[in-house]
């Protein structure tokens, strides 16, 4: 028989309920320190680099449209981009296995008044979702009266800080308390796209290089210097910082380099060696491509006359114009002598579209400033190409690619004549006969040139030309 | 039938008590040390990651500032890092916030200038100077003159920071380290084995 002592009755349930408590609490808090390091590492530093990669992929998105306002007019900010006036908007674009969401607002804010190109700014977001709930917090700890993560990292928790402190746009404008689907870090970058000039070197090729004589010398000046002198061979001359820059930049390893260059070369796969006879740097591993060149869409309308040229004709336009809006011609036809005056004193800015061949002679007075476009091949003389400035910039030559990538273009420059003027005929197959005296610069696909020419490439066309592409030039983040 | 329990049996005898001090005293004396040791444990692996993560925040700190900056400078030490960065909001006191002040807080239309470098992008005509610093066993970043303490610890939390230019760019390469609190002998590897490394690149180099 089983009896019972009343002394024996003890608190075994309390003491274990006790034990199970202080256990709890010792666990409680082990798993909050845990959680709050396990969220911070796996979470919010996560989400904060994320949302970086997708706003700097909306600017990339951005990036991609602007450089079609040149390469693909047509297409430009065309699908799902809703415009108004000079500002696109991208649509919401959602990426990658965690779900980044980015867009961007493209806005054209500039014109380049020397050569009315536009620059474009992006201002891109991203946004990352932070795993956890929000009541999950940040980690704060450091040290007393100061703070650690929510300094650098702004995660929305509930609701958009940035629309709530700043508006949407970030200009104080239209500020509301915007509820958020989940706990979620934004970060804001602003771009800044940057036309590219054409005319970066003396010669510049994507297929094989020919040139030039033995004797002929390729170097530089700055117009904005005064007249060319030959000073590359000077130190101690005030100029000899502009002289040496009469670079070639080949896109093959196809180059039979002849003459002293006064400038740097760069061949795709080449075995240019060093020599006396070239004084910059040689690199034989640039690869580079020029994209076909398109008929810029941003021209005014044509004048009504002359719509074809086949005699020799003079045209002083009705307005100077400006770089972003010239005075322009649409001729079916150039075989005549084309005259261009300027408006009085006035710097004068004249665009031609030749749709055809250009076989012409052209005369350009001074104080004028003109691009022509011409949609087929170009064969003349040197003395063809009057630019009575002796100022390459002021006669720019732009061959249109062909629309079929088959069909060959050239351009055929033959001697008498020394001329000042620029090229850009990406898909053109140059030749050059002759001595000449050549002031300028040359963008092509294939280059032979046999004389011995004097090259003298201008420092000052770095800035001039229409744009052939864009590169991003700033980067700022808006860091609040 | 009911037992009667004599009184004599409610004590211990002293071998008892003897042997259940003893036994008590290693219980308690194993469950102090052993809790002591869990504690420290604690603290020294919290204090390891907790270190860790301020070593990702000055990381974090260093590229976002590195990124947008114009200009990188690392001392000679390695212990100090100035950025200078645009100005990319309107401030009270600038021109435009003078001239217009509902200009304050909103973003800055930047300006163009071609320079013998190239095309110069300018938020403003004024740049901001950002200093990364140490102070004792903090890291210290000032904006403009204003402080603010990003890492804090006990444990000597050193960065290095190289910049490097290269011919078209630059970038910094930072390294953090600290001394964890449980530490083999003083081993050196306890200190390089906590080495956080970046890479940074200048987004906006600036040349001249």
């Amino acid at each position: 028989m089983r009896t019972k002592d009343p002394a024996e009755e003890g608190n075994v349930l309390i003491c274990a309920l006790c034990t199970i408590l202080i256990i709890s609490l010792i666990g409680a808090n082990v798993l909050q320190n845990c959680t709050t390091r396990f969220n911070v590492s796996s979470s919010q530093v996560r989400s904060w680099k994320e949302s970086l990669f997708a706003a700097e992929a909306g600017g990339d998105i951005a990036y991609a449209e602007v450089r079609k306002t040149v390469l693909d007019p047509t297409h430009a900010f065309a699908s799902g981009w809703t415009n108004s006036g000079v500002q696109h908007t991208s649509p919401v674009t959602t990426f990658g296995s965690n779900g980044l969401v980015t867009s961007s607002v493209v806005d054209l804010f500039y014109y380049d008044p020397a050569t009315g190109n536009p620059w474009y700014r992006s201002r891109s977001k991203g946004t990352a979702t932070v795993s956890g709930l929000p009541r999950t917090g940040m980690d704060d700890r450091m040290g007393a009266g100061t703070r650690g993560d929510s300094l650098l990292r702004k995660i929305d928790f509930r609701t958009d800080h940035f629309v709530a402190t700043y508006g949407p746009n970030g200009d104080g404008v239209a500020k509301a308390i915007v509820a958020v689907p989940n706990p979620q870090i934004t970060r804001r970058i602003e771009q800044i796209n940057a036309p590219v000039t054409p005319f970066e070197a003396a010669i510049k090729c994507t297929g094989s290089f020919y040139g030039l004589g033995s004797a002929a010398q390729i170097d530089s000046y700055n117009s904005k210097n005064g007249a060319y002198y030959f000073a590359a061979n000077n130190p101690a001359d005030p100029h000899f910082s502009d002289s040496r820059s009469g670079s070639v930049e080949i896109g093959t390893p196809i180059a039979t380099v002849n003459g002293m260059l006064y400038g740097n070369i760069s061949t795709n796969g080449g075995t240019v060696r060093p020599s006396p006879y070239i004084t910059g740097t040689i690199d034989n591993n640039v690869p580079f491509t020029c994209p076909p060149f398109v008929m810029p869409t941003n021209l005014p309308p044509p004048q009504p006359a002359p719509t074809s040229v086949t005699s020799t004709t003079t045209i002083t336009p009705p307005v100077a114009g400006t770089a972003v809006v010239p005075t322009y011609y649409v001729l079916s036809q150039l075989s005549g002598k084309l005259i261009i005056n300027a408006v009085g004193a006035a710097q004068t800015y004249v665009a031609i579209h030749v749709t055809n061949d250009m076989t012409a002679h052209i005369d350009v007075k001074p104080n004028v400033h003109v691009k022509i476009f011409f949609d087929g091949n170009m064969d003349v003389k040197g003395r063809d190409i009057e630019n009575e400035t002796n100022l390459a910039a002021n006669l720019q030559y732009y061959a249109i690619s062909p629309a079929s990538p088959g069909t060959t273009q050239f351009i055929h420059i033959d001697p008498p004549g020394d001329f000042a003027a620029t090229f850009y005929a990406p898909s053109a197959d140059v030749v050059l006969h002759g001595n000449p005296d050549l002031i300028g610069a040359m963008v092509c696909k294939t280059f032979y040139g046999n004389g011995n020419t004097s090259w003298h490439y201008d420092r000052a066309l770095d800035n001039e030309g229409d744009a052939v592409d864009y590169r991003i030039v700033s980067y700022v983040e808006d860091i609040r | 039938m009911k037992l009667k329990l004599s009184r004599k049996r409610f004590a211990f005898t002293l071998p008892e008590m003897s042997i259940a001090l003893a036994a008590s005293s290693v219980i308690l004396g194993a469950t102090l040390t052993s809790s002591t040791s869990l504690q420290k444990s604690f603290n020294a692996i919290d204090n390891y990651y907790g270190t860790h993560m301020q070593q990702v925040r000055i990381v974090d700190y260093l590229s976002r500032d590195v990124k947008r900056g114009l200009v990188v400078t690392t001392s000679a030490d390695l212990q100090t890092v100035t950025i200078t960065v645009p100005n990319y909001i309107i401030q009270a006191g600038d021109a435009e916030a003078v001239i217009n002040p509902a200009l304050v807080g909103t973003p800055r239309t930047p300006t163009m200038v071609y320079t013998p470098s190239g095309w110069q992008v300018n938020y403003g005509n004024a740049t901001s100077t950002v200093v990364y610093s140490i102070n004792g066993m903090s890291i210290l970043r000032s904006e403009n003159g204003t402080v603010t303490t990003i890492a804090s610890s006990t444990d000597q939390l050193v960065p290095l920071t190289t910049d490097v230019e290269l011919s078209n760019t630059e970038y910094t390469k930072t390294s953090i380290t600290f001394q964890p609190i449980f530490t083999s002998g003083g081993a050196v590897a306890s200190r390089s084995g906590t080495t956080v490394y970046s890479t940074a690149y200048l987004r906006n180099k600036r040349r001249g």
